[in-house]
């Protein structure tokens, strides 16, 4: 119900009218047929796969089957690594949360063409290739990188940063945060500055002024920018990929692996599955927290 | 206005944030100039062999290309189909017009590994994959999402009295399109046209499942070269690939607004 | 219902939403070269009766029917008719002479005749010089003005104005609205001018049509509306008035314990209605003029404006506003003195109460 035709209130359709359903059914039929056959067909497909029987050729028996399944909460090795990727995403979403804390709460004080030239390099990030910044990431947490060549020029040993977890974790932290900052800023809308002043005019220290007045009042913003970055953080791979160098096991690496490597794809169907289960849980887990904020 | 200082501490600390947050994108810059064989920070010696290296390589030029050709085709199909769409559902407004709308746009929930992989199931068994209209397909899917999202907004924005005036003076309803609606929309089309190119032409997770030896974009192509050897080759590429992003916000800015076609 | 007599002649138009009717059952005949207003608060459906002729809203029921033509299934582009729009609609992306032109475009004029009608229609709206501005440099009167001449420049069969003047400035507002009346008695075209504000109703239409909550209250000339209102609403909206509760009882009115002369017919709890500059006021209880009605009352307020001299006056627990003009030399008088109101009986408007 947009900016619809008239002054009148919106009620039924008119009893006479133009083109109708016809001329609706033609412009939306190429959309509608990208949607069924590049998301819907694939996505139920995807459902059924998981249902199949992965036979060591790579080829697969369409017997429906709990065999994958079986195979995946039997193996101690899925259940270890579902849990070691939530729990990494978690970590990554806390650290996106206290590194972009800041830079959205200057950015909602900032104002004039400051704040509008720092909202530009916030978002301009979003627009680089997730590949480009991995690959900066690589030049800074290299062996031959940034901060070891600077280690070992003011004399401290060298500290392996990449191809590991930590890697991983400061690579997707920095790749996240512009979300976050985003989702954050978003939800500063109710934090008035004046609230702020009140706040100190009554006695409070500026510690106690963050803790009793900013911070419970910016928990919107902090609960969508958590459940945006967890989201992504479970489903990314390139920057696990790339930072972990096949070292680095996570969900989103393991379906690709199954899907393009093994070509176990009953496996990698439903490894995709429980990645969508992971997702319903967080955004339940959001839903209950926004409502016991307001 | 009235100006609130802001604490030094909070300064200090976004500051570093920041240069936390630009970190990967400023050090590729003097990497791209680097006169060393492999990634050393800081280079060696400097020179600009990287950028001559890029298009001696006949992979990433052929890839560069087919990514340029793969987001043009994009962009115009999204237009093409998105429009019809979003006129159709925002100024016909049919029975369940918003529940179309979430349908059309429920791709982009998805995560992409997860829609990358169902594509590959299907998309395998019709012979697509690693082809150029498989590629195209596949993109399609998520460019379009957000094609309606940005048309259905500039469309719904659009006065409609002005259209009706149109009508009144006697023009008919595809004349009304056509020389009302669509010069009206013009910011809305170009963002469009920005938001789907650059969607397509940095999308990498689709394309790693769809691609093989046969075909690859330039996002895959330097994906394979980053985790063979991240060579200062990479550097060169990403530097000209940002300037490349740069020029498309710079004219999408220019001629219709950067705030009101990325931010809202 | 036959096709009525008027060059625009309206039968029945009905606009229902549902259960609403936004209009119901609408029947007016206005005459070739007339200004006629639509009046009445808004949601009154004044607005959708204009767009069902403009063919903007499909009627749900009845006939609209210009110049013996049958235009109710006629799509918008067919019916020749030029609307001011209250927002004007101009288009943003062409010049002020694109936007003129539009219209003659679409009829597949002359490029020639185009140029000069064009011309002319935009020194008609004095806007001459201004021809290659586009609508954003324009301020609201001028876009006003542009909106008028790409409206009279197709020479439509009907001239329909949507509330023109309320986005203007009171000062604007006036110069437009002797503008709008002037070109149109110069070029003697039918118009519909849609308004909620009554003094613009009275002073530039030839006839009034009151519209409330979807139906036809009243037509009639600025003079009949006022002087003779058929209903209570009409009273009401259409100048300003006092409204009293009465009882009509044997042919007579009882009013704040007085009995007065009343139309028969009615009898109950009743509505009455005077306008303020029709009372006159008395210190002195015995002066009433033969003939006319009088009611004692107390000042309740007092209030002095310059021009007029206003009173609160108490009738029995009913407040009755008087105004005089002023002439200098009068006395304010003080609340709480005990004064007489009287008036001609034919000022007095009786309604049976809305139950």
């Amino acid at each position: 119900m947009s900016a619809a035709t008239s002054v009148l209130p919106a009620a039924a359709a008119p009893a006479r009218r133009g083109p109708g359903l016809p001329l609706v059914a033609l412009l939306i039929l190429p959309i509608a047929a990208v949607n069924a056959l590049g998301f819907l067909a694939p996505v139920l497909n995807l459902l059924r796969m998981s249902f199949y029987e992965a036979q060591a050729t790579g080829a697969m028996a369409e017997v429906y089957t709990l065999a994958t399944w079986a195979t995946v909460f039997g193996d101690g090795f899925y259940l270890a690594l579902i849990l070691n990727s939530v729990g990494v995403s978690l970590a990554i979403t806390l650290l996106t949360l206290a590194c972009s804390y800041p830079i959205a709460l200057y950015l909602h004080r900032a104002s004039g063409t400051w704040r509008t030239l720092l909202l530009v390099l916030v978002i301009s990030p979003l627009l680089t290739s997730a590949v480009v910044r991995t690959y900066g990431w690589i030049a800074i947490l290299a062996d031959q990188g940034l901060v070891n060549n600077a280690l070992a020029a003011i004399g401290l040993s060298r500290t392996r940063l990449m191809f590991n977890l930590t890697g991983v974790i400061i690579g997707l932290t920095e790749i996240l945060m512009p979300y976050m900052i985003l989702a954050l800023l978003a939800g500063f809308g109710r934090l008035d500055p004046r609230l702020e002043e009140a706040a100190a005019t009554l006695g409070a220290p500026p510690c106690a002024v963050f803790r009793r007045v900013v911070l419970p009042l910016t928990l919107p913003g902090i609960a969508l920018g958590s459940l945006l970055c967890f989201v992504l953080a479970v489903s990314s791979f390139i920057t696990p990929k790339l930072l972990g160098g096949g070292r680095v096991f996570l969900l989103a690496t393991e379906i690709y692996d199954q899907a393009i490597v093994t070509l176990n794809w009953p496996l990698a169907a439903t490894l995709s599955i429980l990645v969508l289960v992971v997702f319903g849980a967080a955004l339940v887990l959001y839903t209950r927290a926004l409502r016991a904020m307001l | 206005m009235d100006e609130r200082p802001i604490a030094p501490a909070l300064k200090v600390l976004a500051a570093l944030m920041f240069l936390f947050l630009l970190a990967p994108l400023v050090v590729v810059v003097p990497i791209s100039f680097s006169g060393d064989r492999y990634m050393t920070f800081p280079p060696s010696s400097w020179s600009t062999q990287w950028y001559g290296a890029i298009f001696a390589d006949g992979r990433m030029v052929g890839a560069f290309w087919t990514s340029l050709a793969l987001a043009a085709v994009v962009t115009t199909l999204s237009l093409a189909i998105g429009l019809p769409a979003a006129y159709a559902l925002v100024r016909l407004k049919p029975r369940g017009a918003e529940l179309l709308g979430s349908l059309f746009t429920a791709a982009l929930l998805l995560p992409t590994i997860v829609l990358g992989l169902a594509i590959l199931i299907v998309f395998a068994r019709f012979g697509l994959l690693a082809t150029f209209p498989g590629l195209v397909a596949a993109h399609l899917v998520v460019t379009l999402p957000y094609a309606l999202r940005v048309l259905s907004t500039a469309l719904s924005t659009l006065p409609i009295a002005v259209e009706e005036a149109a009508a009144t003076l006697g023009a008919p309803p595809l004349t009304v399109f056509r020389r009302v609606t669509l010069p009206m929309m013009r910011s809305g089309l170009i963002g469009t046209a920005a938001l789907c190119f650059l969607v397509s032409f940095d999308e990498v997770v689709l394309s790693l499942f769809m691609t093989g030896p046969r075909i690859a974009t330039l996002p895959v192509a330097m994906y394979h070269r980053v985790e063979q050897q991240a060579d200062p080759l990479v550097a060169a590429l990403s530097v000209l690939l940002v300037v490349l992003t740069l020029a498309v916000v710079l004219v999408v800015d220019r001629s219709a607004g950067l705030a009101k076609t990325f931010v809202k | 219902m036959t096709a009525g007599t008027g060059y625009l002649s309206l039968s029945g138009l009905t606009k229902r939403y549902g259960e609403f009717a936004a209009v119901d059952g609408l029947d007016l005949d206005v005459p070739r070269g007339e200004l006629v207003a639509f009046l009445g608060p808004s949601g009154c459906g004044k607005t959708t009766s204009l767009r069902m002729i403009a063919g903007l809203v499909p009627a749900t029921a009845g006939r609209i029917v210009v110049g013996g033509r049958e235009l109710t299934e006629v799509p918008t582009h067919r019916r020749d008719m030029g609307l001011v729009f209250q927002s004007y609609a101009l288009f943003p992306h062409m010049s002020v002479a694109k936007n003129v032109a539009f219209g003659l475009e679409m009829r597949r004029v002359s490029r020639g005749e185009i140029a000069a009608r064009v011309r002319e229609a935009i020194a008609l709206v004095h806007l001459t010089g201004k021809e290659e501005h586009r609508p954003g440099q324009l301020s609201g009167g001028q876009q006003q003005r542009v909106a008028l001449a790409r409206a009279l420049v197709i020479r439509p069969s009907i001239l329909l104005l949507d509330e023109p003047l309320s986005n203007l400035d009171a000062k604007l507002r006036d110069e437009m609205r002797n503008e709008i009346r002037d070109i149109q008695r110069r070029l003697g075209i039918t118009a519909i001018f849609v308004t909620h504000d009554q003094g613009e109703a009275l002073t530039m239409c030839d006839k009034v049509a009151v519209m409330n909550a979807g139906r036809l209250e009243q037509t009639g000339t600025p003079v009949e509306l006022y002087e003779h209102p058929r209903t209570a609403f009409v009273a009401g909206f259409v100048g300003r008035t006092n409204r009293l509760k009465a009882v009509a009882r044997d042919g007579a009115l009882e009013l704040a314990g007085q009995r007065l002369a009343a139309p028969s017919g009615i009898s109950g709890t009743v509505e009455v209605m005077i306008r303020p500059h029709r009372v006159a006021l008395a210190a002195d209880a015995a002066v009433v003029a033969p003939g006319h009605h009088g009611v004692a009352g107390t000042v309740a307020r007092a209030t002095f404006a310059g021009d007029i001299l206003q009173y609160d006056v108490d009738v029995a627990g009913q407040i009755v506003s008087v105004e005089a003009a002023t002439r200098g030399g009068e006395r304010v008088l003080e609340p709480g003195r005990a004064v007489m109101l009287s008036w001609r009986p034919q000022d007095l408007f009786v309604y049976a109460s809305a139950r």
